[in-house]
């Protein structure tokens, strides 16, 4: 099966998304989609799947002309869209997700049970995989929803499937699981599309690279023919930073000290101390308790035990308000559910967490509103047109500085960063990276989360690596690197 | 360089079907809007102009219209604050209970006869009516702070939270006013009786000056918006330094304030109460006003005009049944149906 995309125009209003694109998929290969945010991959890969219709161009499906107004076609098409936020009911058991909307139906017109089950099982044999059908969705990691969702993809006999950032919220065992499904797949002979923002992944599995920028394809070849670096320049279209940014550090005194600290589930006995000026990294495999580790200091969760000090005054933090109050400011993960409001419009997204510094017996100074959020919006470079728009029609990037913003407006002496560059294109990536610096350099005491070791190894002064709720050792200078922090995060110990 | 709030490139060159369409889909009360405008048409033509004059063509009008105002004030002041319990994405089905019970607390407080407890320990007359008016506000704000905390602190839904409340609260009262029937002195009925040339408007007075602070609230102050982001993200609004609990707890306070005030005008306006039926399905029409006026029963979304629009069009078509004589038990079809109606015509969210 061969399907090729010819010269795909499309536009939304004047704004012109793909400008002519063509490329070609072969059954049996996987290839990479790649492309800075708003570089026009989610858009082509919806007109192949029949979200959008295309302006101008055409489609072939094995030589033949095809054209998909609806997802349903794409389907019957042999196209299969595994999105980002996964179609899976937490609360059905695997097989009958597996035939939701085509379920099977005994002569009486009842639920097919026992065939569906039977089949599920049939289909992960085929497959590989090893999961009872009868488990619940609920009970399964993120990539065995992801696998199911491919076998589910299997089911309808796709020749081709499109997996939109499937990694992101992975640990790396579980990317694994993932890859070597993927791998099986192309045993079966079906093509996979892998649209993904992390570069070694798409060296690690895919045959052949599609990069896109504004709107038109500006490389493709062999995977094997090139570097990540070369990917990089290729979607920014100049070269990209790998060295270290950090330069001389000037330290202040102590801002925040953390001792025996320790939660129900999450985390126990966590013991640091971060200075004023210095940018502390603290990483490890999804799940290791970094997150809800930081939410306590913030106040958001409780704590068991243990004692939390700022500028040496032991302080207990009831709650995210006093957090502020003492000057500490919290960007959570996952920016969608824990950062935007999607009913506020930019600007009040950008002052929520500073409302109480400009109003006065809680009315709010309109116009002193719009002058703070306007230094933020010029220091940031955010790009918008009203800052009454709504929050939603910026982009990935924009928005995360538009988050950032309201924590700079608040004036820290703490910044705690949890995966800054979440979904955010190389470019706005840099420009997050230099706002950092800047800050460490404006004295303030900067913790970063993340799960990307590059960048922990990029943008920090040292680091903390933590493992199943506690903190296995630590990395800075020389120590910090991409073998030593793997071994720690996986359990093991410095060499 | 110019500010960003510059509209002035959407409203140049468009004819009136243009800008017709353009409000229409953009600006969220715009149908509410219209649809209460038709409706006030509607009203006058059926009202008809078969009239002397234009004079009392005009004197009929709005004393029709003062009649609308006057027998929605109470429900229209717990429609604004469920307005703001919706917004934060609860609900409160506890207002008519809480009417009846501070009523039953202020008219107890009132009572002239030998039970009443103000004119027990000798104070009467004017210092009194202020005695009664504070402690059954202050009783409305606790009882909606429990119900706050029962939310909050107790993590207990709110639909569940005030339904229990609304059995309690109501059952409490009728047990306690079994066979005692106050009696409000007559000059506490100037509250909502007295004549502003020869017009009594009283009851519309507060319900717009109500109306007036809480659009205001709503719109310019910290708290107004920490409801936004409460009912809108739950998470990021914590995230982002808000005392979730905190605004909710105010909000039922709130609920509870503004119930106890229109339980002062009720009993005001007729000096009885009747324990048992009194404020019975006052919390449906309260939410039926919020939601005609755009507000999101999943939270985040919600405007206390929409409200006031909402309330009118639902008092202007049960005078507009009234006026054509449509059987009484068919009328509660007719709100149904202009509710459903609403919510039809209402801009949607896409769903994808």
């Amino acid at each position: 099966m061969i399907i090729e995309m010819k010269n795909i125009r499309k536009s939304f209003g004047s704004n012109e998304v793909l400008k002519g694109v063509s490329l070609a998929l072969q059954g049996g290969e996987i290839c990479a989609l790649l492309g800075e945010n708003g570089a026009g991959k989610s858009t082509l890969m919806n007109i192949l799947g029949g979200v959008h219709q295309l302006d101008f161009g055409s489609i072939t499906v094995d030589g033949k002309s095809v054209e998909f107004r609806t997802p349903v076609q794409s389907q019957e098409a042999g196209i299969a869209f595994i999105h980002q936020e996964l179609n899976l009911i937490n609360d059905l058991p695997i097989y009958e997700n597996m035939f939701l909307g085509r379920e099977r139906k005994t002569k009486r017109g009842s639920l097919d049970l026992e065939r569906m089950y039977e089949e599920t099982e049939e289909m992960f044999k085929r497959m590989n995989v090893h999961l009872d059908p009868g488990t619940m969705v609920r009970d399964l990691d993120a990539s065995y929803k992801q696998i199911v969702e491919i076998c589910r993809a299997m089911m309808t006999n796709a020749s081709v499937i499109i997996m939109d950032e499937p990694t992101t919220s992975l640990t790396d065992p579980e990317i694994e699981r993932v890859f070597s499904m993927m791998r099986t797949l192309k045993e079966h002979n079906v093509g996979i599309i892998f649209i993904s923002h992390k570069l070694n992944e798409v060296m690690q599995v895919c045959d052949r690279y599609f990069v896109l920028r504004d709107g038109n394809l500006v490389a493709d070849g062999n995977v094997s023919d090139v570097t990540t670096n070369d990917l990089a320049r290729y979607m920014v279209g100049h070269d990209v930073r790998t060295e270290p940014l950090r330069r001389e550090k000037k330290q202040g005194a102590e801002i925040l000290r953390v001792e025996g600290l320790t939660s129900h589930h999450t985390f126990r006995d966590i013991s640091f101390s971060i200075k004023a000026g210095e940018i502390v990294g603290f990483t490890g495999l999804l799940g290791d308790g970094r997150s809800e580790l930081f939410e306590s200091i913030f106040g958001a969760v409780q704590i068991l035990s243990g004692r939390i000090s700022l500028n040496g005054k032991e302080v207990k933090i009831k709650n995210t308000t006093q957090a502020i109050d003492e000057g500490i400011a919290y960007l959570p993960r996952n920016r969608k559910e824990n950062a935007i409001i999607k009913d506020m419009n930019i600007m009040e997204n950008a002052s929520i967490a500073t409302w109480p510094k400009f109003s006065r017996v809680g009315i709010i100074n309109a116009q002193k509103h719009q002058e703070i959020f306007e230094e933020q919006r010029k220091a940031l470079k955010i790009k918008m047109e009203n800052l009454t728009d709504s929050i939603t029609s910026l982009s990935g990037g924009n928005q995360q500085k538009v988050v950032l913003g309201k924590w700079l407006a608040a004036g820290p002496k703490l910044l705690i960063l949890d995966n800054p560059t979440q979904g955010v294109d190389v470019g706005a990536k840099e420009d997050i990276y230099d706002i950092i610096l800047k800050l460490a350099d404006d004295n303030i005491a900067v913790i970063v989360l993340s799960s990307e070791p590059q960048e922990i190894i990029r943008v920090c002064d040292r680091a903390y690596v933590m493992y199943h709720g506690v903190i296995q050792g630590d990395v800075a200078g020389e120590t910090m690197n991409e073998h030593n922090i793997m071994s720690l995060a996986t359990g093991g110990q410095l060499t | 360089m110019k500010p960003a709030l510059d509209y002035t490139h959407v409203r140049k060159n468009r004819n009136l079907l243009q800008w017709f369409t353009y409000k229409w889909s953009s600006e969220p009360l715009f149908s509410t809007a219209i649809a209460l405008v038709i409706m006030v048409i509607l009203q006058t033509l059926v009202l008809g102009f078969d009239y002397e004059s234009f004079g009392s063509w005009l004197q009929a009008w709005t004393n029709n219209w003062i009649n609308i105002l006057r027998n929605n004030a109470g429900t229209g002041i717990i429609a604004l604050g469920m307005t703001f319990v919706i917004m934060t994405g609860g609900i409160d089905l506890a207002v008519g209970s809480t009417l009846v019970l501070t009523g039953a607390f202020a008219m107890m407080l009132l009572d002239t006869g030998t039970k009443g407890f103000l004119g027990g320990i000798g104070i009467t007359g004017f210092p009194a009516f202020a005695v009664a008016v504070i402690f059954a506000i202050l009783a409305g704000y606790l009882l909606g702070a429990l119900i706050g905390a029962t939310v909050t602190k107790g993590k207990v839904p709110p639909f569940i939270a005030t339904l229990g409340a609304m059995m309690i609260f109501r059952s409490v009262t009728q047990h306690f006013m079994q066979g005692y029937n106050p009696r409000v002195p007559m000059e506490f009925l100037e509250i909502a009786s007295f004549r502003i040339g020869n017009y009594m408007i009283m009851p519309i007075i507060y319900w717009a000056f109500i109306a007036y602070i809480l659009y205001y609230v709503s719109k310019r102050t910290t708290f107004g918006r920490q409801i936004i982001a409460v009912g809108s993200n739950e998470r990021a609004a914590r995230l982002s330094g808000v005392h979730v609990e905190k605004v909710k707890l105010r909000v039922y306070s709130l609920m509870g304030v503004l119930v106890s005030i229109a339980a002062i005008i009720q009993v005001s306006r007729i000096g009885s109460m009747d324990f048992s039926n009194a404020g019975r399905g006052v919390e449906m029409d309260a939410i039926a006003a919020a939601v005609v006026g755009g507000t999101s029963l999943s939270g985040g979304r919600g405007f206390i005009m929409g409200t006031i629009y909402g309330m009118l069009i639902i008092a202007v078509m049960n005078n507009l049944l009234n006026l054509f004589g449509v059987p009484p038990f068919l009328r509660e079809a007719f709100k149904g149906l202009i509710v459903i109606g609403a919510v039809l015509l209402q801009k949607k969210e896409k769903t994808s």
